[in-house]
């Protein structure tokens, strides 16, 4: 089963973080995401530029571009993983070796996926 | 985050996530034709970038009753439900490679065109295609 990991922090916090801080969660992040490479059960990776550089389009009739992110959430989405896991329990485990000080994983079920074509 | 060793990631400005927001009761009670519909418009602007080598990964996620949280803290906690309470939930994600963000904003337009919901372009810092989870 495929599970999308959707990373949930504070980007004021996370934006602040020392250049070693960052890296040290990428490597922490890095060693997670080797363990299910290895194992060929690593589905695509995203960390996202934080909402500040968000554009939301509304569907209609004619769809409205307005600024901004779609939701102002106190801590907000920064990124995703896919991981392909036997069952939910692995998922959890894989988000509590992901965490920070601060922050959340939201763990759901992928009902479709496409991996996509070309992108290197 | 890192694809690790067999899947090398890479940074840059052209990769944009669009992430698709509405309202999931709404789409839950959609007709089959309806949602098959729906899946055949989008495809049709997403098969314009595949054509081209410009579509990453596309997920559709299960409903927001499936999701499970794990907060931070000294002991992680595990809570059954979504991160965020929100009018319209994200249901799903595609990543696309666009020369600018006006194409990534048309890309959304036309998904959004006779749709409800909400699409958010987001560029992405770092990417990493993964390996085999298919």
């Amino acid at each position: 089963m495929l599970y999308a990991l959707l990373c949930y922090n504070f980007e004021s916090v996370v934006g602040c973080w020392s250049k070693e801080k960052d890296d040290a969660v990428m490597a922490k992040h890095a060693a997670v995401a080797q363990e299910f490479a290895a194992r060929g059960k690593l589905g695509p990776v995203a960390r996202l530029m934080p909402t500040t550089t968000a554009v939301t389009v509304r569907a209609g009739p004619e769809p409205l571009v307005v600024d901004g992110p779609f939701a102002e959430t106190k801590e907000q989405l920064l990124g995703f993983y896919v991981f392909d896991c036997a069952e939910l329990e692995e998922a959890i485990e894989a988000a509590r070796s992901l965490l920070e000080e601060t922050g959340a994983l939201e763990i759901r079920p992928i009902a479709a996926f496409y991996p996509g074509t070309g992108l290197k | 985050m890192n694809g690790g060793r067999t899947s090398k990631g890479r940074e840059n400005a052209v990769l944009y996530a669009i992430l698709c927001y509405h309202d999931e009761a709404e789409v839950g009670a959609w007709p089959k034709a309806k949602d098959d519909a729906v899946i055949a418009k989008r495809r049709l602007v997403t098969d314009k970038l595949a054509a081209n080598g410009k579509l990453g990964p596309v997920a559709r996620l299960m409903p927001t009753t499936a999701a499970t949280t794990v907060r931070s803290g000294r002991e992680p906690v595990v809570i059954d439900g979504p991160f965020a309470e929100t009018k319209e939930q994200l249901l799903g994600f595609y990543v696309v490679d666009c020369a600018a963000l006006e194409e990534a904003i048309e890309t959304a337009r036309q998904m959004g065109r006779e749709e409800s919901g909400m699409f958010e372009v987001r560029p992405i810092r770092y990417f990493a295609p993964g390996s085999g989870a298919t």
